[in-house]
């Protein structure tokens, strides 16, 4: 590559080369402005009105209001919180467990495939199909899968616990069944970032009399950097992004102990005929994901530079 | 090359114009009726499609199209085609979102389009949910039964009398005392079933009639512009107290499996006509059918269900109305309440109908319509009010502060309210009632 741009680089033919980026480029471009800009344009837009759902009365315009009421509201502050609770529990233990998972499967032993699809079978299943296994397994009373284990494992003296709809296990039982949902995706993620490191490394390190530990805190840490944190802002961005599961299990419940920016958004538009409220709503949503993003790109940047 | 790709041409177009001529006949000589209908119980279902079968087969001017939507995303879908200018003709609307429709002027009035002799038959409770500021804009087939299923020998055993009428209803505070002696000789401590399995609507259905029975409300009725005071009101919290400590004091079985009372793991059970088929196959003889408690001003109790309305898309209102007062015909009543189990809507089909009639099983529920039934807010706000209701009876079951949960539900409801202006007539709804 280097040496053909080397040799044809005149000026005429880099203004071509441009132009064909930009042609090849439309279609994408295409699709952002129409799929994300121009959405977003219209929330920013919605935002700043009183727009009801099919509402009879004229729209008007009432400038910021719709967002000093979302953070005078009690549940959407909560519901910042728990998606933020959520991300700093779930991106470390997922991101851990996907390489944790991804080293245990990067070996070369007969049948790996078949360990590989087990693991990544929970990211196909739809959630709602999750969420419904996951509600017998939570359970309540001494019936309860997870209860009467625990049951088991303590000799009896366990108290059956309602884990969905107890204020104080609910976030974290969605938490549980989100991790044992989405931990394949970033292992598989992780597996091709693992096999991309060149094997001569390691067995240069070995050479040098490296041990394991060493060859996976010098080498394969290093290795992964950029992988590892493409993984945690997907798992981040997913994070703020929790949904389905609420939506399903708790309805935000108990006592708001689950609700999140998402799950407020859809009510505040479907339930609640607010459709200016909801925009408002995804409008922050939206800047505290590119916020995480461009955090991301920053810290990639550095690595780059180092390089 | 082109003499091939003609040909491809012409053949498609003969295939898509065959096609369309083989469509049923029937519709190209009668004018089409759009009718959507939900789809939950598949006995329902079977009944809707042989009424309509029935009525194509048995005239020849009307074609009905019926179009069945799972109940689950109905009002979503409904919404989302009133949005889009693409509601049917006619089509059956879930109790008490109607008035938020007829608000936006996507419903006709009924009252000049429907007979007098069938608005002579209708049960009061269905013209009351079916009318919105002076107009009737939609009629039920059927109504629904709410009260307390109680198991006999569960009762007897701690010595309970057993009312038979909404007046002789127990009063909360002996309720409260039969709950404690009934959860004293309870295997569990949990007697009491509030279906808490159910979600969504079931919570306004089912608890806002002890809401009014201890002199609160939803909304101030008078001019449905504020629930200050009446939702947060002393008497809303003195009745939401009681169910709070019901939950507190482990009465409530959280119902997971939907079968506390059928394995006679509860005593009482706070539900609807739906269930009796089943509870009565589980307890038999044992099964009796009984008012909600009086929380103070009398008892009262949950009325309202599907009903039909004919949208102002509908070009032929008469038409549409008369395959409506077909389905009001008793013999079409009894076969949709026959699948279903519901309170008949027609004074003449509850008199045939062996669940209904004087004496029969399910007779209170039809004596509470005329009685003591009250129907959920009339006002284009339900849609709000039902949703933050839902929200504040969850967080008051978890333990939540009842006056601060209270507050902050007046809160969005009044705020609501004056974002829409206190939703004032307008629009095409407007035009129908000056018209009156």
């Amino acid at each position: 590559m280097k040496f053909s741009r080397a040799k044809f680089c005149g000026g005429n033919e880099k203004r071509m080369e441009e132009l064909t980026a930009w042609l090849m480029a439309t279609p994408a471009i295409f699709g952002l402005v129409i799929f994300i800009g121009l959405p977003f344009c219209l929330a920013v837009i919605f935002s700043l009105t009183t727009l009801k759902l099919d509402s009879p009365l004229p729209v008007e315009f009432c400038g910021i209001e719709q967002f000093q009421r979302i953070f005078a509201d009690r549940g959407f502050r909560q519901a910042l919180l728990n998606n933020t609770i959520f991300a700093a529990v779930v991106v470390p233990l997922q991101t851990m467990a996907a390489l944790a998972l991804a080293l245990l499967l990067n070996r070369p032993l007969r049948g790996m495939i078949i360990f590989r699809t087990i693991f990544f079978m929970p990211v196909i299943f739809p959630m709602a199909l999750i969420a419904i296994v996951f509600e017998l397994i939570f359970a309540p009373g001494p019936n309860g899968l997870l209860n009467g284990f625990l049951i088991f494992l303590s000799n009896g003296h366990w108290q059956p616990l309602d884990f969905l709809h107890n204020p104080h296990t609910s976030l974290a039982a969605i938490m549980t069944l989100s991790i044992w949902q989405g931990v394949g995706f970033q292992m598989i993620v992780m597996l091709a970032g693992l096999q991309a490191i060149p094997v001569s490394l390691y067995e240069a390190a070995a050479m040098d009399g490296a041990g394991r530990w060493q060859r996976f805190v010098h080498i394969t840490l290093p290795q992964m950097r950029n992988t590892i944190i493409f993984v945690a802002l997907v798992t981040t961005i997913l994070a703020f992004r929790l949904f389905d599961q609420v939506w399903i299990l708790t309805q935000g419940g108990p006592n708001r102990a689950t609700t999140t920016v998402m799950f407020e958004t859809v009510r505040a538009i479907f339930k609640r005929q607010d459709v200016a409220r909801g925009a408002a709503m995804s409008v922050i949503f939206f800047m505290i994901v590119l916020t995480i993003t461009i955090l991301q790109r920053w810290l990639a940047k550095e690595k780059r530079e180092i390089e | 090359m082109k003499s091939w790709m003609f040909f491809t041409v012409g053949v498609v177009l003969c295939w898509l114009l065959a096609g369309c001529e083989g469509e049923k006949p029937l519709e190209s000589t009668r004018t089409t009726i759009d009718v959507w209908f939900h789809t939950g119980q598949p006995a329902e279902k079977a009944v809707i499609e042989d009424q309509v079968e029935r009525f194509n087969r048995r005239q020849d001017r009307i074609y009905i199209k019926l179009t069945l939507i799972p109940e689950g995303d109905y009002n979503t879908q409904v919404q989302a085609a009133a949005t889009d200018n693409k509601m049917p003709d006619l089509l059956d609307l879930d109790g008490p979102y109607l008035y938020n429709y007829a608000w936006k002027g996507h419903l006709l009035p009924l009252d000049n389009l429907v007979s007098p002799r069938i608005m002579a038959e209708l049960l009061p409770s269905i013209l009351a949910q079916g009318t919105y500021r002076g107009r009737l804009y939609s009629i039920g087939t059927f109504d629904s039964g709410l009260g307390l299923f109680g198991n006999g020998k569960k009762l007897r055993a701690v010595g309970a009398r057993i009312p038979s009428s909404p007046d002789e209803a127990w009063s909360i505070a002996e309720f409260n005392k039969m709950l404690s002696e009934l959860s004293r000789v309870d295997e569990d401590g949990m007697v009491l079933d509030l279906r808490m399995d159910y979600r969504g609507e079931w919570y306004t259905y089912a608890f806002s009639p002890a809401v009014q029975s201890g002199g609160g409300d939803l909304i101030n009725r008078n001019d449905y512009q504020s629930s200050d005071g009446i939702l947060n009101g002393p008497e809303a919290k003195a009745v939401l107290g009681h169910f709070q400590s019901w939950f507190k004091k482990k009465y409530i079985d959280a119902n997971t499996d939907a079968a506390s009372f059928t394995t006679n793991r509860v005593a009482l059970s706070w539900c609807g006509h739906w269930e009796y088929p089943r509870y009565k196959k589980a307890l038999g003889d044992d099964l009796l059918v009984l008012p909600l408690p009086d929380f103070g001003e009398g008892a009262k109790t949950g009325m309202g269900s599907w009903s039909w309305a004919i949208t102002s898309k509908c070009r032929n209102p008469e038409l549409a109305m008369e395959f409506l007062e077909f389905l009001l015909e008793p013999a079409e009543v009894i076969a949709m309440v026959n699948a279903n189990g519901a309170v008949p809507a027609t004074r003449t089909a509850i008199s045939l109908s062996p669940l209904y009639k004087p004496g029969a099983p399910l007779n209170l529920f039809a004596r509470q319509l005329e009685e003591n039934a009250v129907p959920r807010p009339r006002t284009p706000a339900y849609p709000i009010i039902t949703s933050v209701f839902q929200q504040a009876f969850q967080d008051i079951r978890y333990g939540a502060d009842i006056t601060e949960t209270l507050d902050r539900a007046v809160k969005i409801i009044d705020q609501d309210i004056r974002d829409n202006h206190g939703y004032p007539d307008i629009g095409r709804a407007a035009k129908d009632r000056q018209g009156q």
